[in-house]
C-alpha cells in the first residue's frame, strides 16, 4: 500500500457554481414574493399558473435526478399518479392530509423500487419502453379497481388542499419545490453524485471501480419517485378531481423530460428555469395565438434544443466541465 | 529508478486460478487454465491472436463467469463474484480501450475509484487520495481538465490512476502499451515498475515482446485456450513449442 504523504497542497474543492446558487436564491425570493404582490382581478388565475409552474418544477427536477444515474424514465406519470391516487385514497380512508401526503409519496417510492428492480439490466430505449409500459400497467390497474374503491374510469373527487386557499396552496407547492431543490443539492454534493455520474457515463467501468450499481440505481428511483409523487399530491389537492386518463397521461411523463432538456440536464437550476420559462411561455402563447399555440410552443422547443444543446443554463457555463450545480 | 526485483521463493500467492474453462457454444475459448500469481510479482500472459488471453482476463475481472474451475484472490473465492465485489476484494483493472468518464474532470474520474473502491471512505478523503495519485502518475497539472481532452498516453495514465485509487492488491493490465510510441511505452514501463514497487502485484497481457522482456518476472504462454508454457522470459522464448506456436510471427517474438 502506498503511504499517504503529508502534503501542504489542499485537495481540490469541487468547483462550486456560486452563480447557480445565487440564481436559485433569487428564484426563491421572487417566487415567495409573488403571491403577496397586488395581482388585481386575475389573482386566482395567476396564482394557479404559479402553482402549476412550481409543480412542473418539482416534476422536472425529480425526473432529472433519475436521469443523472443514466435512467431516462417515461414512468413519471405513474409516480405522479401514484402520489395523486395514494393521497386521494388515504384521505378517503380517513387519514389526515398532513400524514396522507408523505405516506402517498413513500408508497410511490416503494412501488418504484419494484420497477427499478425489473429494469435494472435495461438501458436506453429498452429502459424507456419498459417504464412507459409500467405507467400503462399502473393506470390499467387503478382504472379497473372496483369503482367504489378508486372511482374507475370516472375518477375520484379529492378534498381541496388547505380548504382551497390559493395562496396557501401556492406556498405549500413552493415549500415542496424547496425540498426538491434541497434533495438535488444534497445529492450533488454527496457520494451519490459521483455514483450517478459514473453509472451514466460508463456502467461497466463504474462496477469495475467498485460502484454498487444496483444500490445506486434504486436510490435514484426512490428519491425521484417520492418527489414526483409529491407533485401528484399537489395536483390532486388543487384540481380536486382526478381521473386515470388525465393523471397518467403521457404528457405527464414527457414534459419533465423536455423541461429538463430545455433548462439544462443534470443541474438543479436548469429544470426549474425550464419549467418557469416553458409554463409562462405556454400561457402567453395560449393568450395570443389561441388554438395555434401548441404549434408555436413545439417550434420554440425544437429550435431551442437545436441551438442550446445544454439548455438555458448552458448559456453561461459554456465550455465548462464538471462542477455544475 | 528501481531495478526489477526477483520474486522471493517464499512469496505468497495473491491470485490463483484452478482449471478455469470458458466455452462459447462449441468453442473452448479457455480450457483448464491454472496458474498462481505471487505477491509482488509482475506476471505476463502472452500468446498468438485468438489464444484466449482476453477471455482469460475477462474471467479474472468478472466480465464472464467460468464454465468450470475456481478463482481465488488471497483466501477469498471470487469465482462467481460480481465485478464490484472483486474490486472490494482487491482486484483492479485497466482497460485496453481507455474508458474515462467523459464528462468528468480527470480528478473526478480518479475520485470515483477512491470513493467506491474502498469501504468507509468519505468524499473529502477520496478527493485528497485522488489528487495524490494524479501527482504520482504525472497528471496533477491536468486535474481540472475534462477527461475527453487528454492524449492517449495521458488517458492510459488516467486509466491506471483510477484503478490504483481502488487500492488493489492485484492490478490487471490489458495491453496498456497498445498504440503508444516507443518512447511513451518506455515511460509506461517505468510507471508499471513503480506501481509494483509500491507493493501491488501486476498481471498484464501484452503483444509487444520487448515490453514483456523488460517488465515480466514470469510469463504464462497461452495457445488455443490452454497454457502452453510458463517460466521466465528467457525460458519460454527458448521453448520450441512456444516458438512453433508463434511460427509466422517469430520475428515479433525476437524483436
Amino acid at each position: 500500500m502506498s503511504a499517504v504523504s503529508a502534503r501542504p497542497v489542499p485537495a481540490r474543492r469541487p468547483t462550486f457554481a456560486w452563480r447557480a446558487l445565487l440564481a436559485l436564491g433569487i428564484f426563491f425570493v421572487l417566487a415567495l414574493a409573488f403571491p403577496f404582490l397586488p395581482l388585481g382581478d386575475r389573482r386566482e388565475f395567476l396564482l394557479q399558473i404559479g402553482f402549476f409552474t412550481l409543480v412542473a418544477g418539482i416534476m422536472a427536477l425529480s425526473w432529472d435526478l433519475l436521469a443523472r444515474s443514466g435512467q431516462v424514465s417515461l414512468a413519471h406519470a405513474a409516480f405522479y399518479g401514484l402520489g395523486a391516487y395514494g393521497y386521494a385514497l388515504l384521505l378517503k380512508a380517513g387519514v389526515p392530509w398532513g400524514a396522507a401526503m408523505p405516506l402517498a409519496a413513500l408508497t410511490a417510492g416503494f412501488v418504484s423500487l419494484l420497477l427499478g428492480g425489473v429494469t435494472m439490466r435495461l438501458s436506453g430505449m429498452y429502459f424507456a419502453i419498459a417504464t412507459l409500459a409500467f405507467t400503462e400497467v399502473v393506470r390499467t390497474v387503478i382504472q379497473n379497481l372496483p369503482e367504489s374503491v378508486a372511482g374507475g374510469a370516472n375518477g375520484l373527487l379529492v378534498p381541496a388542499l388547505l380548504g382551497g386557499n390559493s395562496r396557501g396552496q401556492y406556498l405549500l407547492a413552493l415549500a415542496l419545490l424547496l425540498l426538491t431543490v434541497g434533495v438535488s443539492l444534497a445529492v450533488r454534493l454527496s457520494k451519490l453524485h459521483h455514483a450517478f455520474a459514473a453509472i451514466r457515463q460508463g456502467e461497466e467501468t463504474a462496477r469495475v471501480l467498485g460502484v454498487n450499481v444496483v444500490r445506486y440505481k434504486l436510490a435514484a428511483f426512490f428519491l425521484s419517485s417520492v418527489l414526483a409523487a409529491l407533485a401528484g399530491v399537489l395536483y390532486a389537492g388543487k384540481t380536486f378531481f382526478i381521473s386515470p386518463l388525465d393523471t397518467f397521461s403521457l404528457a405527464n411523463s414527457i414534459s419533465p423530460l423536455t423541461t429538463s432538456i430545455f433548462g439544462g440536464l443534470y443541474t438543479t437550476l436548469g429544470p426549474i428555469l425550464g419549467a418557469t420559462v416553458l409554463r409562462v411561455a405556454e400561457e402567453l402563447l395560449h393568450n395570443t395565438v389561441k388554438n395555434g399555440y401548441l404549434v408555436v410552443y413545439g417550434l420554440v422547443l425544437m429550435l431551442s434544443i437545436l441551438w442550446l444543446p445544454r439548455g438555458i443554463v448552458g448559456l453561461w457555463r459554456r465550455g465548462r466541465q464538471g462542477g455544475d450545480l | 529508478m528501481s531495478a526489477a526485483q526477483s520474486v522471493p521463493a517464499s512469496a505468497l500467492p495473491v491470485l490463483r486460478a484452478e482449471n478455469l474453462s470458458k466455452r462459447f457454444g462449441g468453442l473452448n475459448a479457455v480450457q483448464n487454465v491454472s496458474f498462481t500469481h505471487y505477491a509482488g510479482e509482475i506476471l505476463a500472459v502472452i500468446g498468438p491472436n485468438g489464444a484466449g488471453k482476453t477471455t482469460l482476463l475477462n474471467l479474472l475481472s468478472g466480465v464472464y463467469r467460468p464454465s468450470t474451475g475456481r478463482l481465488w484472490l488471497q483466501e477469498q473465492d471470487i469465482t462467481n463474484a460480481p465485478m464490484e465485489r472483486r474490486c472490494h476484494a482487491g482486484l483492479g483493472r485497466a482497460f485496453q480501450i481507455v474508458r474515462p468518464f467523459p464528462e468528468m474532470t480527470v480528478h473526478e474520474n480518479v475520485t470515483v475509484g477512491a470513493l467506491f473502491g474502498q469501504r468507509g471512505i468519505r468524499l473529502p478523503q477520496a478527493r485528497e487520495q485522488a489528487y495524490d495519485l494524479l501527482e504520482r502518475t504525472g497528471l496533477a497539472a491536468h486535474a481540472d481538465r475534462a477527461a475527453h481532452e487528454l492524449t492517449l498516453l495521458q488517458d492510459k495514465r488516467l486509466e491506471v490512476a483510477r484503478a490504483l485509487a481502488t487500492q488493489p492488491r492485484v492490478l490487471l493490465l490489458d495491453e496498456v502499451m497498445a498504440g503508444l510510441r516507443p518512447a511513451e511505452a518506455q515511460e509506461a514501463v517505468e510507471l508499471v515498475r513503480g506501481i509494483r514497487d509500491s507493493g501491488i502485484s501486476i498481471l498484464f497481457i501484452e503483444h509487444i515482446m520487448p515490453v514483456v522482456r523488460d517488465l515480466a518476472d514470469r510469463v504464462v504462454v497461452m495457445d488455443q485456450g490452454q497454457v502452453l508454457a510458463e517460466g521466465t522470459y528467457r525460458e519460454v522464448t527458448a521453448n520450441p513449442q512456444v516458438v512453433a506456436a508463434y511460427l509466422g510471427t517469430e520475428a515479433g517474438l525476437h524483436a
